[in-house]
């Protein structure tokens, strides 16, 4: 054993020396290591998938807005737009002496051809969708785009705000698909210094850019195998932040006083939903429609008795540990001024639940503990489905079934993998209840769509909900080009799927981060949304000296 | 002759276990459930459009083999189809030609990856794999050599508790003790460490290397030295060592001349065993310190359903861990040549 100690040291001590030597004579430059568990899927912008990737997109390229803290737009590559009176035409001011990190002038003709290539690749999975509504696009100058529409929308700055311009010179000659895209050449704040997939990306400043000089010479995304080794390094000051971490360990770096924990509503806003299959007979979908969801949940009364007798807070202590809100609709409060604030929850109140049931007629005529429908057909058991590649599911599953049981509801639960749970769900409707959830654009659009009639067959539509009112509405505010009246809208809808308890909303989970404060310092704070590794606080970020 | 006979047996051997895997590799992958397409968008609520392109694209909307478009369910398709244009004939000739297909989640094809992880797999396993060959074997012939002190059942006990530690166990606890003490425990290297100079890489990639390596030596030494211990007892309780004694033989002269070589055999067989296995990489050390090994690749491949990776990483570990075997065969019949007339 002894000898074995000493093999160990040796090594040690040789690895120490090495690193030791060859760190001499290095300049220092300022450099913010970030750690995060997962890693971009692909450095193509029209081919990416996940999160991670776009947190680079957004460091590197430019797009004609920014997305701001608070939830709202700004113009960023270009520096003005002028709107026709029908809504039709938006003309683009592109900033003067904008260039590519290869030195390369970025004109009105790489943003015109950057958009017809993400409208006209087929094998991207988001481009299409946002840049359905775009008819025409011609660099009428050389620093003038202009953007004819199909019909007039009221959210083009949400459809833009993903569209990374893309230098025409480097990607005319490639295959829009497959090219990987390593040197990733944009006119952002940072440029890439080197990409290993899996490993890290390393970014450095660009001197030359337009907007808010980053004050950080280069920032380097670290991937780690698992959170377990994110919450250690940056304890261990291996790395200075850190994108994600599992709410558990918030308490230990609390307690550390060279790491502050940051929380708060995410940047990309998302939703934990219960679903409640509400499909009709009449609006089953022919084709692909099984619809054997169980009636008693296709009645107001049941759905909101369900609705009384959930604990939110207490979902969100267990599962969250606290970091999250209490949700009311499927739209998440992450979505700043669509979010509709004045919606007053459900109390929970189990003897409110217990009375509604009781006044509905749904009574335990056997004493099994379990409620039967009115015509007695049927026990109140409701199947409940979730995908079980999630961690939290089981769990709001647990709890919900101690919850609804003294509710005389009884629950069977079971995990689906994603493929099985999709097939089930819609537009099968093959389920009772489903825990999901869903991420959101910054444009509360698509949310909304979701809850259309005109979805229910197309598989989008997840609850079978069909309210005329609200679908008037849907087309109403998909053709508003007033913020405020839209807005009026959109609040509206939302105390009607409300009111109807379309679905049960546990939370609103926060994002939850952490930065080492004694090394960095300047991120910003004190914004309705909190994420770190946004250029919107990266760009202030600067050694603590 | 029959050596020849031994050896092209082996060889047959091999090769039609190469190509039985290829089948099943392939096969495989598609009685899974689930639309591969479906996967293939990691969002369900992709639109019908784009799911079609992605079809096209990854070659899935030709039929998997003649007469059958798919496995899930069942169902008989035309058997007109030109049997080149079916899944599994695009898939047998792409394999010769080194194409691996093209991964869902990256894009990427398949080979560059398997290419890029083997080799920093190799570097890890490698010097885990011979840094425990030689304690576990030291070790192992010291315990034998003092049988019955208490030297022994200190070793004895040491390689027993190495043996049974679980992997994933121990690589968190060295990660824990090794991150505290200014050790790094992710990844291979140092990001933007490539400008530098290249004794400081190469210190660089061994300060990363430590951990992990640490990791599986403590894992893999214990079985090693318990059966180079084992071995070596029978070989020191046979007749012709008593006579080795007899003649007034050096207990060093015993142990290189007389003993080690019959109590090696066990231990080639399970060295070239666990060396097949290391192309598949050590999945949980690999996962647990972020080195981007095949193992790692395994991983992130089952969690992101990555079908067309996986496949490719099944086949390189099936076709070593079959070269392994042939050569632990062929060593074996070199090393004691009676194994040849069985």
């Amino acid at each position: 054993m002894r000898k074995f100690k000493s093999l160990t040291i040796l090594i040690l001590v040789g690895a120490l020396i090495l690193s030791a030597c060859g760190g001499l004579g290095q300049s220092q430059p300022v450099t913010m290591r970030v750690g995060w568990s997962g890693s971009p899927d692909t450095l193509n912008p029209g081919a990416a998938v996940l999160s991670e990737a776009y947190t680079i997109f957004g460091l590197v390229f430019d797009t004609m807005y920014q997305l701001q803290l608070d939830g709202s737009f700004k113009l960023s590559l270009a520096e003005s737009v002028s709107v026709s009176d029908d809504g039709l035409v938006y003309t683009y001011k592109i900033r003067d002496g904008v260039t590519f990190h290869d030195g390369q002038p970025l004109t009105a003709e790489d943003v015109v051809f950057t958009y017809y290539l993400y409208q006209n690749t087929d094998g991207y999975p988001w481009m299409g969708d946002y840049t359905y509504y775009f008819e025409n696009m011609e660099a009428t100058a050389n620093n003038e785009v202009v953007i004819t529409l199909s019909e007039p929308i009221p959210n083009i700055d949400a459809q833009l705000v993903f569209l990374y311009v893309l230098p025409k010179h480097v990607w005319e000659n490639e295959d829009p698909v497959e090219f990987e895209n390593t040197a990733m050449i944009g006119s952002g704040p940072f440029k890439v210094v080197e990409y290993q997939p899996e490993e890290f990306v390393h970014l450095a400043r660009n001197d030359e850019y337009f907007g808010e000089v980053p004050k950080i010479d280069e920032l380097i995304f670290q991937s780690f195998g698992s959170q377990d080794a994110l919450v250690q390094a940056i304890k261990t000051g291996q790395v200075d932040m850190i994108y994600e971490l599992p709410n558990t360990a918030v308490a230990t770096l609390e307690e550390d006083p060279n790491i502050q924990v940051v929380t708060g509503a995410p940047f990309a806003p998302g939703v934990t939903d219960i679903i409640m299959n509400q499909v009709t007979p009449e609006n089953c979908p022919p084709d692909d429609g099984l619809c054997t969801g169980h009636p008693a949940l296709l009645d107001r009364n049941v759905r909101l008795a369900l609705a009384h007798a959930t604990d939110k807070q207490k979902i969100i202590d267990v599962v969250l540990l606290g970091l999250g809100t209490p949700g009311t609709a499927l739209l998440p409060d992450g979505l700043g001024i669509w979010y509709n604030s004045s919606i007053q929850d459900y109390a929970y109140d189990l003897d409110k639940a217990k009375q509604i049931l009781d006044d509905a007629g749904y009574a335990d005529t056997n004493s099994d503990g379990v409620r039967e429908m009115p015509d007695g057909s049927r026990t109140l058991t409701f199947r409940i489905n979730w995908d079980s590649d999630n961690i939290d599911p089981p769990r709001i599953a647990e709890l919900l079934s101690e919850m609804w049981g003294p509710l005389g509801v009884k629950l069977e639960a079971q995990a689906l993998d994603s493929d099985t749970l999709t097939s089930v769900c819609c537009p099968a409707f093959d389920f009772d209840i489903i825990i999901w959830g869903w991420g959101s654009d910054p444009d509360p659009n698509l949310l909304l769509s979701v809850m259309t009639t005109d979805e229910i067959p197309t598989g989008s539509s997840e609850t079978g909900y069909s309210n005329s009112e609200y679908d008037a509405l849907y087309y109403e505010q998909a053709a508003e080009l007033d913020l405020e009246r839209r807005k009026e809208i959109v609040w509206q809808m939302q105390q009607i799927v409300f009111d109807d308890v379309v679905y049960i909303i546990p939370y609103y989970a926060q994002n939850v981060q952490a930065y080492r404060s004694d090394r960095f310092t300047g991120f910003v704070l004190d914004q309705p949304k909190v994420e770190l590794s946004d250029i919107t606080s990266l760009a202030y970020v600067e050694p603590v000296r | 002759m029959s050596h020849y006979r031994y050896l092209l047996r082996k060889i047959g051997w091999s090769a039609f276990t190469i190509v039985f895997v290829i089948l099943l590799n392939f096969f495989l992958f598609r009685i899974l459930p689930g639309d591969p397409a479906r996967s293939l968008t990691k969002d369900p609520r992709m639109k019908q459009d784009a799911v079609e392109a992605l079809r096209v694209r990854f070659g899935l909307d030709k039929p998997i083999i003649n007469c059958f478009d798919s496995f899930t369910p069942v169902r008989i398709g035309s058997c007109s189809v030109n049997p080149l244009e079916t899944q599994f004939f695009i898939y047998v000739k792409n394999l010769f030609q080194g194409e691996f297909g093209i991964s869902y989640k990256t894009n990427r094809p398949v080979s560059d990856i398997l290419v890029e992880r083997l080799w920093n797999t190799i570097l890890l396993i490698g010097a885990g794999q011979i840094l425990s060959i030689i304690i576990g074997v030291v070790f192992g012939v010291f315990a034998a050599w003092k049988a019955r002190t208490s030297i022994d059942y200190g070793a004895l006990l040491t390689g027993l508790m190495a043996w049974s530690l679980p992997t994933f166990w121990l690589g968190i606890i060295l990660l824990f003790w090794g991150s505290n003490n200014g050790l790094p425990i992710g990844g291979k290297s140092t990001p933007g460490a490539s400008t530098y100079p290249l004794l400081f890489q190469i210190g660089d990639i061994a300060e990363h290397m430590l951990l992990p390596t640490l990791t599986y030596t403590i894992v893999f030494m214990g079985e090693y030295m318990l059966v180079m211990r084992s071995s070596l007892m029978d070989v020191l309780s046979e007749d012709y060592i008593l006579t080795a004694k007899a003649k007034g033989l050096s207990t060093f002269q015993i142990l290189k001349d007389h003993a080690l070589k019959n109590a090696m055999l066990p231990i080639v067989t399970i060295i070239a065993i666990n060396l097949g296995f290391t192309v598949a990489g050590a999945i949980q050390i690999e996962s647990v310190f972020s080195w981007p090994g095949l193992g790692g690749a395994i991983f992130e491949a089952v969690e992101s359903r990555d079908y067309p990776l996986l496949q490719g990483t099944f086949l390189l570990i099936a076709i070593s861990v079959v070269l392994a075997n042939l050569i632990a065969d062929l060593t074996y019949s070199y090393l004691d040549p009676r194994v040849q007339s069985e």
